[in-house]
């Protein structure tokens, strides 16, 4: 466990599937130093996968040559990750809901905001669309 | 970058178990529907999906195996999901799949219902 007022990482995956999975084990890996258990990790890496799927395919529509940025920034109470797209369609986290089975992008909103203690859609700065998550970490587990 | 899902079929007595191997996403759809055409083929009694050597599920993957559930469940009647993680036997209960098929941890857990079972 560390002590972190105020740090930051940021990754670049590039918009292909699969690669998701990077950000999972880099969000895994601060998530577990910075002490959550293993249940919030294991929900944490469903919802950054989720967030960087739909970033893949609605904001970046698999332009490989385009990437997703992920920012996480890390507290003493929390983990705050930023999933920024190229926002090549728009997304605002409300237009898709698991109504239909085969809505697959639906599941993976509905997870997200399940599985995480906030979460929000917007517009990033530079255009794209963002999606802010945050999981706040219990008090017996901070440092 | 992804684990390529293999899925095979087992037969135990009127039981068709299908075993998913790697990463169950948009991807896996091909092999989990192939496997369960397979199973299908021999008429089981019952269908189980085996998930003990899959470690990762995404919403694709889910929506696939929704649709698996849904089907199995409909043909088949009783559909069992074994082998999960507690996590993705979360996930499964929340999107609802728990009212299409058993979730149990292993598959020993299956009841079995007849001799040729064993």
């Amino acid at each position: 466990m560390i002590d972190v007022t105020k740090r930051t990482v940021e990754l670049y995956i590039p918009s292909e599937l699969g690669f998701e999975k990077i950000a999972m084990a880099s969000a895994s890996a601060v998530a577990q130093r910075m002490g959550f258990p293993a249940e919030r990790i294991e929900d944490l890496k469903t919802a950054i996968s989720e967030a960087c799927i739909n970033a893949i395919e609605y904001g970046s529509e698999f332009d490989v040559s385009t990437a997703v940025l992920v920012i996480l920034n890390l507290s003493n109470e929390e983990l705050e990750i930023n999933v920024v797209d190229q926002g090549k369609k728009e997304f605002t986290g409300e237009n898709i809901e698991p109504g239909a089975r085969e809505n697959r992008r639906g599941w993976g909103i509905f997870l997200i905001k399940n599985l995480m203690d906030e979460v929000e859609f917007s517009k990033a700065p530079g255009g794209g669309n963002q999606i802010r998550m945050v999981i706040h970490l219990e008090k017996k587990d901070r440092p | 970058m992804a684990e390529e899902l293999k899925a095979t079929v087992r037969h135990r007595g009127n039981l068709a178990i299908i075993d998913l191997k790697g990463d169950v996403t948009i991807f896996a759809e091909d092999a989990i529907s192939k496997a369960y055409r397979e199973a299908s083929a021999k008429s089981p009694k019952r269908i189980a999906l085996n998930f003990a050597r899959s470690e990762y599920i995404n919403s694709a993957g889910i929506a696939v195996i929704i649709n698996v559930v849904t089907e199995a469940r409909k043909n088949y009647g009783d559909t069992f999901i074994v082998g999960l993680t507690p996590h993705f036997q979360k996930i499964f209960k929340m999107v609802g799949l728990a009212q299409y098929a058993q979730i149990l941890d292993a598959e020993e857990e299956i009841p079995i219902y007849s001799q040729s079972e064993s």
